[in-house]
Parts: structure tokens; sequence; C-alpha cells
């Protein structure tokens, strides 16, 4: 069945790497948003089943992506995909609802682990 | 396994031992793992003695907090790390090799930590290596006086190391728009020492000279923080009072000459009165400018030294 | 309007890169000092000499900047980076890094040991993800903000067009913030391009 994923970054090239990063035979219907109040947006409107969420982006960044999440109850499992890798960013991002964390750049070992671990493939 | 190449074993110790440049190694646990020749010759301890050995155990001189971060920076991050002799002068105590015109204590070092992989391509040991600097330090300290020298000349008379006429005109100028602009008081002296050219005559210019530094040491002792004192030429001084209407500029005036004609100035083993006489004025709206101020008190100095010397005038402007 | 500028989509992909570098620079930093580090977003772009002393001043309010550390890397690229300390310079984070008195020399020595952990850390980043390896001169203390201007003011400067990349790091807790910039002139913005193009095509 097909998988309805969304992948937030404010760099083009880091949602394309990411992308290519998945597993190819994990069948998902990707929606992108450059930044994290078109990500909300998206999230609003519901039917998203796996968000990819980079944390340093300008404007709302991924910290606060994740705290409205929380607040709207809005209902999905978050990745965080991450170039700030220092532990607390880690914990900070898994208190506040993530449920993985992979570091940048990112590593398709790495992508499927996470994946494997949240049963999605 | 491979040619001869610049990783051949001999070649590098050969190179490391022979090397001017003090290198040696540390393990995580602070041990010594390498001891060059260099650093032999200047801790005057052999590699027999210090390897395996704690650094700190062998040289307390070391600033150890400081530098088990220091460290331990290096195998955490892997990445190089500096010391600089202009912020911390060594990190070992070694004598420098210029005894006779040295002028500072020990070897001043410039340091480079180095990350040291092991096979496993983490970060096994820490190399250091140390370079003397103690030449560049000196001609560095040594150019920097050199400067402050000539800074100093170009602003203070060199005979009793107040300011000279110019860097005086300048203050004043600085002083008298200050006023103009802000508001508040600011005076102007000008004195000489009273009957100079017979002292010059019977003792000797070298003489006159010690009396000219002697009335500058009393002069100084009167002013306060602010004032300023310079030698505007021969036996003249002029004083810079800001912050200081005629009155007070009276008061140190009037101190000034009561403390030279007490002082016990002696040239050659002989005491001499020496006395002088005091011309002063007070910045008011009308004055021009600084010129015109210093003008001023000269005129009054004039008058001072016509009515009789060894005392002080004030400028009055309807009474010139 | 200037052959040297990047496209949208090699501004991007550098954008990441130094993202990643910088992210990298965080970590080495917070493990060192054992405390959460802040990053900005890191900006990447190619200008010219009046706009490198431009976007120094602007950066260097007066008064705002007390400390400024140089440091120069070599390798492919070659280049410059300078951090600049807020007012309260290393006071906050003295003891995190071994230092117990805190005199004008130590204090020195504190802003000098980060600069080195960041400019250190960002470029082995970048390094490993374009596949080189930096080698790195002392850092120094510049002074006071005027010599900075003079440094690069642009007529003083022997090249026009520079790589710019700039980024602050915050340490809350300890009032302790920088301004990192490195700037890489003239030659390593083509030798940049190419990565960034061969990064591009691989996608």
């Amino acid at each position: 069945m097909t998988m309805p994923i969304l992948v937030v970054d404010d760099s083009t090239m880091s949602r394309k790497l990411l992308l290519k990063a998945l597993p190819e035979d994990w069948d998902v219907s990707v929606t992108q948003a450059s930044g994290g109040e078109a990500a909300l947006d998206v999230l609003r409107q519901g039917g998203v089943d796996v968000m990819f969420l980079d944390l340093t982006m300008p404007g709302v960044d991924g910290f606060e992506v994740l705290r409205r999440k929380g607040e709207e109850g809005l209902d999905c499992i978050t990745i965080v995909v991450s170039a700030d890798i220092q532990e607390r960013a880690v914990e900070q991002a898994l208190e506040l609802g993530a449920q993985a964390f992979v570091k940048k750049p990112v590593e398709a070992d790495r992508i499927r682990q996470a994946l494997e671990e949240l049963g999605l493939v | 396994m491979n040619a001869p190449d610049s990783n051949d074993p001999q070649l590098l110790a050969g190179l490391i031992g022979q090397l001017n440049v003090g290198l040696f190694v540390l393990d995580p646990e602070f041990r010594l793992r390498l001891w060059n020749r260099f650093m032999e010759l200047n801790s005057g301890r052999s590699a027999a003695e210090v390897l395996g050995r704690v650094i700190f155990d062998l040289f307390p001189e070391v600033d150890e907090p400081w530098l088990r971060k220091k460290v331990e920076t290096v195998f955490q991050i892997g990445g190089y790390a500096f010391t600089s002799a202009n912020q911390r002068p060594y990190l070992l105590r070694f004598d420098h090799h210029r005894p006779v015109t040295g002028g500072i204590d020990y070897m001043r070092q410039d340091c480079t930590f180095l990350p040291l992989q092991g096979p496993d391509g983490r970060i096994a040991h820490v190399g250091v290596s140390i370079v003397d600097v103690t030449d560049k330090i000196i001609s560095e300290v040594q150019r920097e006086e050199a400067l402050a020298r000539l800074g100093d000349i170009s602003i203070r008379d060199g005979l009793t190391g107040i300011f000279n006429r110019r860097q005086l005109e300048r203050s004043l100028e600085a002083e008298v728009s200050r006023v103009r602009r802000y508001g508040g008081e600011l005076s102007v002296v000008m004195f000489d020492i009273d009957h100079f050219k017979q002292i010059n005559d019977s003792y000797g210019h070298r003489a006159g000279d010690e009396v000219i530094q002697a009335v500058v040491g009393y002069t100084c002792g009167v002013l306060r923080q602010p004032d300023i004192a310079g030698r505007y030429g021969g036996e003249e001084f002029t004083l810079i009072l800001p912050e200081t209407g005629a009155q007070g500029a009276m008061v140190v005036s009037e101190r000034l000459r009561e403390t030279l004609e007490r002082a016990d100035i002696h040239v050659g083993g002989q005491s001499l009165g020496v006395t002088v006489s005091v011309g002063l004025s007070s910045f008011r709206a009308d004055v021009a400018d600084h010129e015109a101020l210093l003008d001023e008190a000269d005129r009054a100095l004039y008058r001072a030294k016509s009515d009789g010397r060894n005392r002080v005038v004030m400028y009055r402007p309807a009474n010139p | 309007m200037n052959a040297l500028a990047y496209t949208e989509d090699q501004l991007d992909a550098l954008g990441e890169l130094v993202n990643i570098a910088v992210g990298q620079a965080g970590a080495s930093l917070a493990r060192v000092l054992d405390t959460y580090v802040r990053l900005s977003v890191p900006q990447a772009r190619v200008v010219s000499a009046a706009a490198v002393s431009r976007a120094v001043t602007e950066l260097t309010p007066e008064g705002t900047h007390d400390t400024v550390v140089r440091q120069a890397f070599f390798s492919a690229m070659r280049g410059e980076a300078i951090v600049l300390f807020g007012r309260q310079g290393g006071r906050g984070i003295g003891d995190l890094l071994g230092y117990q008195a805190f005199h004008d020399a130590a204090s020195e020595e504190v802003l000098l040991d980060v600069s080195n952990i960041l400019v250190g850390a960002v470029l082995s980043g970048l390094g490993e993800q374009i596949g080189a390896r930096f080698g790195f001169q002392a850092p120094t203390v510049l002074g006071r903000e005027t010599e900075l201007s003079e440094l690069l003011e642009p007529a003083a400067v022997p090249w026009s067009q520079a790589l710019l990349i700039e980024v602050d790091f915050e340490v809350e807790s300890r009032g302790f913030s920088c301004h990192l910039v490195l700037l890489m002139p003239e030659d390593a913005i083509e030798r940049m391009r190419a990565v960034l193009n061969r990064m591009l095509a691989a996608l």
C-alpha cells in the first residue's frame, strides 16, 4: 500500500538527497515542503503518515514544527533529519515527539535502519 | 613493501631527532611516548629518563588543568590546537639561548598540538611541537618599545618628560573647543623661572638643565589629576587646568609659587633659591581661540615680571 | 551581472554543505564545552571585495564586538577565517576550557581556542564532503574592529571576489556568542563550483 510521506527541508538538494536515500522497495507518495510553516499546513490537511523533518531552517524551524504539531495534535510519525547533531538537539527532538533521529549527510543504511525500527518497511 | 621514501622509519627517526624543533608525544594517560633531541637538550632530561612517565610528574611547572583540557580536546575532536607565546609565554620552562642580550626570563614557545591517528583511525596519541620564538618575541618587544619612544618623542619634551610646545598647544586647542561646546571652565597658566639667565651664567647649562628638571618635578607635585603641564620653551612653562575657573587657578598658581619659593633646589652641592613668576587667564566666551588665551596668560606673566617677580598675576580683560 | 556568482541550485547545494559542516562544528564545540551550542542558519554566497568590507562592517556595529580572531587555512582552497566575539568574550566559558585565572592573556587564549575548534571543525566537515584536507595556521588576535575594516578595505585586498560563509554560535547559559566568517577568494569560487556541479549531477 502506498504510504504518504512529507519531506521538510529548506534545501532542495537536501530533500532530493533524502528521497534518493529512501529504500527503493518502500512504496511512498511524496509531498515536499521547504519550510516549517508550509509543513504545518500540509500536516493540518491530514493524510501524512511519515514526516522527514530538518531542524535548522529559517523562520519556523524543526523544533517549532514539533512543538506546534504536538500542541495541535497533528498525528504522524516524525523522523528528524538534521545537520545539528549535538546530543542536546537529539534529546530535545525526541522529547518533542520525534520518533527517530538521522544525521546528515543522510546514508541509505541509516534511513532503512530507522524505518525498520519503526516497523515501516 | 615500499620503495625507499620519506616514510622510511630510519629517515623519519633521524629527522625527528635532529630537528631544531621540540617534539614529544603523549598518550591518553599523558605519558610521554616520544621525546626528541631538542627536548633532551633543553630540558636536560634524556628520552630514557622521561618515556613512559606522566608529563605532570616530570614538569611541575606545567599548568595541569589547562593542558589536560587542551590535549583532551585534540583527542576528542581530532583537530589541531595551538598556543602562542603572545598569550602563554611557554609550555615547558626552558632556558633560552640569548643569555647575554635577551632581557627575557625563559624560552618563549609557540606550540602546536597534532592529532595522531592509530591503526583504527581514532586519535591514539597527541603530538606536540615546540618552536623557540624567543628571538621573535624579543624583537617584537624592542619594536614596540621603539615605537612607544617615537610616539613619545613627538609629543614630549626630552629634558623633562612633560609635553612639548606642539602637544601643549594641541591639548589646549582641544580643551578650548571642549568648553566652547559643552560649557564648563578652563584656565591656562604660564610661568617662568626668575633670573634663570644668571643661574645658567654662574653655574653652567648643565646646572640650568638640572634646575629646570627640579622645577618640573615640584610643579608636577602641585598639579591635580586632569591638569596638563608642558614646557613652552627655555625656562618657560605652561599649565592647562581643565574644569578650573579664575579662583581655582589662582589657588593652584599661588601654591606653585609658594612651593618653589620654599623648595630646596641644589646644584653641585649648592642650594639655590629659585622663584617663579606666574601669569594666568581663564576662558571666557569672548576669547577668540586657544592662542588668544595663551597670549593673555603671557601678558599677565609679563606683568608679574615687571611688578617685581615671584608673584602671581591674573589677566584682567578690562585692565590688561 | 556577475560571472563568478553561483546559480540558485549551486547556492542551495553549497548551503547544505555548509549546514552539515557547521552542524559538526557545533557538535565539536558542544562536546568540548559539555553544553548546548545554538547555531544560526548559515549563509553562503559569492561577494565582491567592496561588499565584504560592507558586510563585515554591518556585522560589527560599533561596540558590539570586542575581540576579533583570524586564522588562515589552506589546501586546494585557501582562505581565512575571521571570528568576531561578543562583548562578553570568553569570560563565560573559560572554566569549561580548563582556564582558572582570568587575566587578559587567558581571555585571549580562550577565544583563540574557541576559534580554532570552530574553524577546524567547520573546515574538516566541509573537507570531508568535498574530499579535501585543510591545513591550518595558528589563530591570532586581531585587536580592534578598525583594524579589521582596514584589513578588508577593498583597495587593500588582493582579490575582487570571494566565497563568503557566515554563521553564529551561541552558548546562552554562559552569555557567550560569536560570529564566524570564512572567506575564500577567487580560485576557491571555481573549485567549489566544480564540486557543487558534481554533487548536483549525482542527484
